[in-house]
């Protein structure tokens, strides 16, 4: 996992950014973005703006501050980094305070529902540093309890709120068509900095009509319960590591390779290979005992899965597919015969990790060739 | 062909790539003339502009897009709602 990066030759700044979504894991690593942060050459507009992009700020403002490079730096940036980083953590707490409540009101009414993403990830693979970025709270839920969550979440002040995209009828009709999410829920709060609060409401691990699924109820029935930073004695109700490992890479698949997510603006991010890497690096034994595997097998997922951990491996690079014992796994053709439409990335001629650098998304690259037939989602 | 039929051919042209020229086969299934989940919502969208109605949210369902029928049909339906 923890083998150098294999060059620099997508800049000093990217270089940076792909070396803190990785971890940082010895010295000489941290000597090295040190050196890079403060070589003359460096473009602070351009790594401010990619790690806007892949939700970095608040990592990146970490490692400076941390760092003590406080007088090595020009003032202007360390201090808008370091209110970043603050602004982050005061959000994160309001988040936690939120997702508390939420999850009262769900268990008062004996619904099974997980936390996941930025909230099941922060306090444990991220430390609780404050260093991840979130946007909302995301839960999960089963599909048969769509209604009960939405009559919850309406009793908590809670309404379906279309305002944060671009296109807002777009979304709301997208949201009906697709039942794979309940339409996403804001309620205004009187927070400092936070007027906002909006959660995501997920019932599926894929998405509507994909090709393979692993079912919502299955993962549901043996969560783990997260201890909540500050609050003690209070949980949060997480899916175990396989789970969990299996969502976020499906869901990075997802983004990854559906045209949609990238003409809507949700391209994958580094944050988002950041996380598997660390759900990876922490649950190495529990990912690798062989039900992983199966379960895989079983829910034919295995293709799709092995092709993120093939993007992640080429990216970084890591072993992660011969971590865990996939790399007869993930041929791109036979993927795209299961999603009956041609790999985006590979469709594309460009490489993951230049997509990701890429700041020239959605309808300027090039789109998959369309099969006669083909309605993948 | 009724008043109808002209616009909303023309609408279902601009979203459904495999439509031949021609007349329209209402009984087709429109996944087989291209609909996906992009191409609903577009085109859902494209007739909400083009005839100046609403899909309520129970219409916003599969069953509205089964067929090209079924879709005029369900724009025959809120233009007469709207007309009411």
């Amino acid at each position: 996992m923890t083998t150098p990066l294999r060059d620099q030759s997508l800049g000093s700044e990217w270089t940076i950014l792909e070396l803190l979504a990785r971890g940082i894991v010895d010295d000489p690593e941290r000597e090295m973005v040190r050196d890079l942060l403060l070589a003359d050459s460096l473009d602070w507009g351009e790594l401010l703006e990619q790690a806007l992009r892949h939700h970095m700020v608040p990592m990146l403002a970490h490692h400076i501050v941390s760092a003590g490079l406080r007088f090595d730096l020009p003032m202007s940036i360390y201090q808008h980094l370091e209110s970043a980083l603050e602004w982050n953590r005061w959000q994160i707490e309001v988040f936690r305070r939120e997702a508390v409540h939420v999850a009262q009101g769900l268990a008062g009414r004996g619904i099974h529902f997980v936390v996941t993403k930025g909230m099941a990830f922060e306090s444990t693979l991220y430390g609780g540093l404050g260093t991840r970025h979130m946007k909302d709270i995301d839960f999960m839920i089963a599909p048969r309890d769509r209604e009960a969550v939405l009559s919850v979440m309406q009793k908590l002040g809670f309404r379906p709120f279309f305002d944060w995209a671009k296109d807002p009828r777009r979304e709301e009709i997208s949201s009906r068509l697709n039942p794979d999410h309940l339409p996403k829920l804001a309620r205004a709060v009187d927070e400092p900095g936070t007027r906002t609060i909006m959660i995501d409401v997920a019932n599926s691990l894929t998405w509507t009509k994909s090709p393979f699924d692993v079912p919502v109820e299955e993962a549901l029935k043996d969560t783990v319960e997260q201890p909540v930073p500050g609050m003690p004695g209070v949980g949060l109700p997480c899916f175990r590591p396989m789970y969990q490992f299996l969502f976020t890479v499906l869901h990075l698949f997802r983004e990854a390779w559906l045209q949609k997510f990238v003409d809507f603006g949700n391209d994958v991010s580094l944050m988002k290979f950041a996380d598997v890497i660390r759900l990876i690096d922490r649950n190495r034994d529990a990912l690798s005992d062989g039900e992983l595997l199966r379960t895989m097998e079983v829910h034919n997922v295995i293709h799709a899965v092995a092709w993120v951990l093939g993007q992640l491996d080429e990216t970084f690079p890591t072993h992660t597919l011969q971590m865990l014992a996939l790399e007869k796994h993930g041929d791109e053709a036979l993927l795209a015969s299961q999603m009956q439409s041609s790999g985006y990335v590979r469709a594309s001629g460009q490489s993951m990790r230049e997509r990701l650098q890429s700041k020239v998304r959605g309808s300027s690259r090039p789109v998959a060739p369309a099969h006669s037939d083909s309605h993948d989602e | 062909m009724d008043d109808i039929t002209t616009r909303f051919d023309q609408c279902l042209r601009r979203h459904l790539r495999l439509l031949k020229p021609g007349s329209i086969d209402d009984t087709v299934g429109l996944v087989q003339l291209g609909l996906d989940s992009m191409t609903a919502v577009a085109l859902l969208m494209d007739m909400e502009k083009t005839f100046d109605i609403r899909f309520p949210d129970e219409m916003i369902v599969e069953d509205t897009f089964r067929t090209a029928g079924a879709l005029k049909n369900a724009v025959r339906l809120l233009l007469e709602r709207k007309a009411s």
